[in-house]
């Protein structure tokens, strides 16, 4: 499965993890906003979600917290991409299972890479 | 069909049939006929012969026709009906031809149906007979074919034991031939003690129909007795027992294995029975399935089948604690030998300890299948060791505490030694040791360990007879408990919850009284053994005698010291008044006393002191008898006198004569008086001198060296009290200013002396603390803080700080201080010790700082960096993570150009929180200038309203301004746009969509009121007590990002043009902000 799913309320980050991802041969959903996030994963059934922690309406790590509860989508990876970049939040961040806690500024590069890493794909 | 002879029957019954009818009925015919002609011929005889003679000869003629007529007519009847039963002919003669097959061995025959009548019935019960007899026949022959295959023989014996059948097995077995056997009784076969076996088993079996096995010998036809396991099951005839079948199994090779194996299991239970540890052999459900001799001994009865650790150990489970496994457990799970030593509970509940070697059975293919367990019982082995080192240990601490006793005679030291070794050699985590105090009939602990100084303070104080050293000390009985809070003769006690387990209370007997106990404590159980009680008591004991003879020391020591003090009662005295004259300030009140002391003491007629001022002059200080004026010169520093001689020497200088001595100039008031003698003792302070006092004799005086000696301390002290004097003139000035200084420092100030008495506080103490300087001064520090319960980590702090000052080094502690009236501050602790000329320690002042103030700017620090952090993350991602995809040529021009104008206005975002961070810190540092204008309201209302527009627009919202009348004011009008910015901005940021924002501006009695209203979300009342602390973020903060920053910069912007900020809002309502501007004018 290629597709993954990006949440994040600041369209610039989605515009640059689209762009960086797609060329690398992913099927990328973008979010702005966490509101609808749950029915659109139900619905895309990605092999990796990206998200913001700091967003309206729904946090990133409650979002996180939901996504774990669901029997449906607990096995999803998610990658908490935050500009919260205290030690505390990490373990927060990592106890709510995130795969991995990445804080900004971030290299798009070294997304990607991680990226496969998880997706298990060397070239896709 | 002529062959069946059921044919010659029919014809010879019709022949016999036709002769019974046709000759009885052709007679009475006959007879009737001529009956008939006689009668006829009685009526009407015979007219003529020929009549008559036909009725003679009618009877025979119809003999003649009659008789062959009617034997034709049946002999035809007989012919049609053979020939319409003739199908039952075939059918005979078909049953006949299969009956003949049959019994020639043929079953495979199958005969016509030929009728439909009873003999087709006949048919078909034949053919199915027949086919069953062949299936009947096949089974017979497979079942022979088994028998006869049979590897293992078999004989079958009717009800009189007679062998009626046998197979070739048999006979391959036992060498006999067919015919030997059959007919043969089976008791043939066995010799006399088998024949007893068969006969009880055929007897007690067989003739109840139960079938059997058992093992018995067969004599072979060679008279080789061969063992065989046979089965005998009896063959019923109906309800009859008929004979038996016997199956003979080939015993031989199992009974040589048995054999074997008995011999083999002999061996092992001789080696396991030999053995004088037990064995038990236990299996996966931990029960034992071989145990030696030993094992059912020391477990006193069969312990086959019961659970190893029930037998081995009297536990109702396997063993688990942590290095005491199950051994059996870890040997099927390990599959490897293990050994260990166990503590087990013996079956009285003593320690027993086993050394438990285990190893596996294994099957073929290396499975576990049981485990044997050699466990030897080295109770006594490890006794003896752990006796031997206890004793051991046990001596070196007495040795050691005997040591102590009698080489000590500090009670201090005997007790907190004594104590250390007897927690070391019972294992114990501490202990205390409490004496009694009769006056007070209560118990004070003086020396602990392993307890903190709070819980001492806590319970340091027993009254006599109550807890348990308070009973101990009463009944001289050692009180020791395994285990504390589970004991039930311990009711109530301070420790009985404490944790502590293991628990000993020892009196410290003195001749003839108990004076005290020792209490030793483990946080573990611990079983004090009667060896351990009799050390501890006979430490109690020693510890009192060496008690009672220090306290005979010491009595003696008093004895000397009381008559060495009487010895020397008068210096003592004199030397008190000195002292007292030393410490005394006032020294023009206490000279003249002290001067007639001494004048009293060494007998002499007239006593003065004169004091040598800074150019050598002798000045009058005091004189006994007075007289004189005090500062009067006595002898300028030219003039020659007795008081500047000895003074020059530096010894008290005895004139015997002095009338003699022409080079001395004498002051009128000695020369007047004739004295004979005079002693001048000069005073020094160092290489000062400080003046010389004069004793003069009318008559001759001698000193003796002792009074030599002793005119030379007074000398000392007299010139101590001469400076102290002079010093505390200058010290009184210097205390004033020292004291002005003190009580106008910020810090709080506490001095107190080497026992942590306070000796004063200034005023910024009692400010911070609400401790007023008469209640604090005289009071234990300890004490002065205890108003409440927060305090004690300050408590703690600044007895860290007491102590370490004591010690000669001065430290600082950061802690927190509640106040009388409840405040709690953060305070730093600084503390130095006071010392004296000589540099001892005379006491510790404490200075206690408020630093909230700085602990707030740290928070505010962490929180600056945190957020900035925070916030710069998210610009940065934009310039770091696109460039970065420029550079790598991830995307094309067209979205290169996308990307660098994000890059762009993220960095302009990025600037403009810089440039917001720089405005409060320049704000705050003072360094902002106003530049104050005139600006026109109704213009900058608008424009500010302007540079929302599109912003309100992609939110639906509506911003309204009315200058309402202000036509301007005087501030600075970017500092005003920044405010009203930050403002409109927060309203549009913490409401939904659509909502109203109205700007107005009005004349208000304080000035311009500008007032920024919306209909947002509103702040919660939590929220609104920290809204304009820099960086707060409420609860909307999580989710809304921002720096914390913009309502503290509009009301540090309201505060720099002397203005106000208030906020007024409600949750799920609105916000409104007024911001007051003072009216003024440009100057």
């Amino acid at each position: 499965m290629k597709k993954i799913v990006v949440i994040d309320d600041e369209p610039f980050i989605l515009m640059m993890i689209e762009d960086k991802l797609r060329k690398a041969g992913f099927d990328v959903v973008t979010l702005r906003s966490s509101v609808d996030a749950l029915s659109v994963i139900r619905k895309e059934k990605p092999g990796l979600i990206i998200l913001d922690w700091m967003m309206p309406e729904l946090s990133g790590i409650e979002l996180c917290k939901i996504l774990k509860h669901d029997s449906e989508m607990a096995g999803i990876p998610v990658f908490m991409l935050t500009a919260k970049g205290q030690d505390s939040d990490e373990q927060l961040g990592l106890r709510s299972g995130v795969a991995r806690y990445i804080t900004k500024p971030f290299s798009p590069k070294a997304l990607l890479q991680m990226v496969e890493e998880v997706m298990g794909v060397d070239t896709p | 069909m002529v062959r069946t002879r059921i044919i010659y029957k029919h014809i010879a019954i019709f022949l016999v049939f036709a002769i019974l009818i046709v000759v009885p009925m052709t007679f009475t015919v006959v007879n009737q006929v001529n009956k008939m002609i006689s009668e006829e011929e009685s009526t009407h005889p015979p007219d003529n012969a020929d009549y008559a003679k036909a009725h003679r000869e009618f009877s025979d003629k119809l003999l003649e026709k009659v008789v062959p007529f009617v034997f034709y007519i049946l002999l035809l009847a007989l012919m049609l009906s053979i020939f319409f039963s003739r199908s039952m002919l075939i059918s005979l003669k078909g049953l006949r031809r299969g009956s003949q097959l049959l019994k020639d061995g043929n079953l495979d025959i199958r005969l016509p149906v030929v009728s439909g009548d009873e003999l087709g019935d006949v048919t078909k019960a034949f053919n199915e007979m027949a086919a069953a007899l062949r299936e009947k026949t096949r089974e017979l022959s497979r079942k022979d074919t088994y028998v006869n295959a049979m590897v293992d023989p078999l004989w079958v014996v009717d009800r009189e034991n007679r062998i009626v059948d046998i197979n070739p097995a048999f006979c391959r077995m036992f060498g006999y031939g067919r015919d030997e056997v059959l007919g043969a009784s089976v008791y043939d076969f066995f010799d006399e003690g088998n024949a007893e076996v068969i006969r009880r088993q055929i007897e007690e079996k067989r003739d109840k129909g139960i079938a059997s096995i058992y093992e018995i010998s067969i004599l072979s036809r060679d008279g080789v007795q061969t063992p065989v396991l046979i089965s005998g099951s009896p063959i019923f005839d109906g309800d009859r027992i008929a004979g038996k079948i016997g199956i003979f199994k080939d015993f031989r090779e199992q009974k040589e294995l048995r054999n074997e194996l008995r011999r083999a299991k002999e061996y092992v239970e001789t080696i396991m029975d030999s053995i004088e540890d037990q064995i038990y052999v236990i299996d996966k459900d931990y029960k034992i399935i071989r145990a030696n001799k030993i094992a059912v001994m020391s477990a006193g009865g069969d312990v086959i089948g019961q659970p190893c650790h029930a037998v081995a150990h009297h536990s109702n489970r396997p063993c688990w604690a942590e290095g005491q496994e199950c051994p059996a457990q870890t040997v099927f799970i390990t599959g490897k030998n293990y050994r260990t030593t166990h503590q087990h509970m013996g079956p009285g509940g003593e320690k027993r300890f086993h050394e438990i070697v285990a190893s596996p059975i294994k099957d073929a293919s290396g499975n576990v299948l049981h485990v044997i367990e050699l466990i030897r019982d080295v109770t006594d082995r490890m006794r003896h060791e752990e006796e031997i080192f206890n004793k051991n240990r046990e001596l070196v601490a007495l040795n050691s505490i005997s040591g102590i006793l009698s080489k000590s005679l500090r009670a201090d030291e005997i007790f907190s030694k004594v104590l250390d070794r007897m927690v070391e050699m019972l294992r114990m985590d501490g202990g205390g040791i409490f004496f009694i105090d009769e006056a007070k009939k209560e118990m004070i602990c003086h020396y602990h360990r392993g307890i903190s100084d709070e819980f001492v303070k806590m319970m340091g104080r027993i009254r006599l007879g109550e807890d348990i050293p308070g009973k101990v000390a009463v009944t001289g009985q050692v009180v020791t408990t395994s285990d504390l809070s589970k004991d039930q003769r311990i009711e109530r006690s301070f420790v009985k919850h404490s944790g502590m387990k293991g628990y000993c209370c020892i009196p410290v007997r003195g001749k003839e009284r108990v004076i005290g106990v020792f209490c030793l404590f483990s946080f573990r159980t611990h079983y004090f053994t009667s060896e351990e009680e009799n050390i501890l008591n006979s430490v109690g004991e020693m510890t009192g005698i060496a008690l009672e003879n220090i306290k005979l020391y010491e009595k003696m020591r008093g004895l000397y010291e009381d008559q060495r003090k009487r010895r020397e009662e008068e210096q003592a005295q004199i030397l008190s008044l000195s002292t007292r004259l030393g410490s005394a300030i006032g020294l023009k009140d206490v000279m003249g006393p002290v001067l007639e002391l001494i004048r009293n003491i060494f007998g002499a007629d007239f006593v003065w002191l004169l004091a040598r001022d800074g150019e050598g002059n002798f000045i009058l200080k005091a004189a006994s008898p007075a007289g004189g004026e005090e500062g009067k010169l006595v002898y300028a520093n030219t003039v020659s006198s007795i008081e500047g001689y000895s003074t020059e020497r530096r010894v008290p200088t005895l004139i015997s004569n002095i009338g003699a001595e022409a080079k001395f100039y004498l002051a009128s008031a000695i020369a007047d008086s004739q004295y004979q003698s005079a002693m001048a003792v000069p005073m020094h302070m160092g290489e000062k001198a400080v003046g010389v006092y004069s004793l003069y004799y009318l008559g001759n005086r001698e000193f003796k060296e002792e009074e030599l000696h002793f005119l030379k301390i007074l000398a000392n002290i007299l010139a101590v009290s001469i400076e102290k004097a002079d010093f505390y003139q200058r010290a009184i000035a210097e205390k004033e200013l020292s004291d002005t200084i003190l009580q106008s420092v910020a810090d709080g100030i506490i001095t107190l002396d080497v026992n942590g008495r306070v000796i004063s506080v200034n005023k910024a103490f009692e400010k911070m603390t609400g401790v007023s300087a008469p209640v604090a001064v005289g009071m234990p520090i300890c004490d002065v803080f205890r108003f409440s319960e927060q305090n004690s980590d300050f408590r703690l702090a600044l007895g860290e700080c007491f102590e370490a000052a004591l010690l000669g080094g001065g430290i600082s502690r950061e802690t927190y201080l509640t106040g009388v009236l409840g405040g709690r501050n953060a305070v730093l602790i600084g503390s130095a010790p006071v010392r004296d000329a000589s540099g001892s320690v005379t006491g510790v002042v404490n200075l206690l700082r408020d630093i909230s103030r700085e602990k707030e700017i740290d928070r505010m620090k962490t929180e600056i960096i945190r957020s900035v952090s925070h916030e710069f993350r998210t610009p940065l991602s934009a310039i770091v993570g696109m460039t970065e995809m420029i550079i790598e040529g991830d995307i094309d021009d067209r979205q290169a150009r996308r990307y660098l104008t994000t890059i762009m206005s993220e960095g302009l975002r990025l600037s403009s929180m810089v440039s917001d961070l720089l405005s409060i810190a320049r704000i705050e540092s003072g360094k902002e200038i106003l530049r104050l204008v005139k600006i026109d309201v109704p213009k900058l209302l608008s424009e500010i309203s302007r540079s929302f527009s599109s912003l309100a627009e992609k939110k639906g919202a509506i911003i309204s301004c009315d200058a309402g009348g202000v036509s301007y004011l005087v501030g600075d009008e970017e500092q005003i746009t920044r405010l009203l910015t930050n403002l409109i901005d927060n309203s549009l940021m913490f409401s939904d969509e659509g909502c109203r924002i109205v700007v107005t501006a009005k004349d208000a009695e304080g000035g311009v009121e500008i007032v920024v209203s919306d209909n947002g979300w509103g702040i919660s009342a939590e929220d609104m007590a920290h809204l304009t602390e820099r960086f707060y973020r409420g609860r909307h903060g999580q989710r809304i990002k921002g720096t914390g920053l913009g309502l503290s910069l509009c009301r540090e912007i309201a505060k720099m043009h002397g203005g106000t900020m208030d906020i007024r809002s409600k949750p799920g309502e609105g916000t409104q902000v007024i911001v007051t501007l003072p009216r003024r004018e440009v100057i």
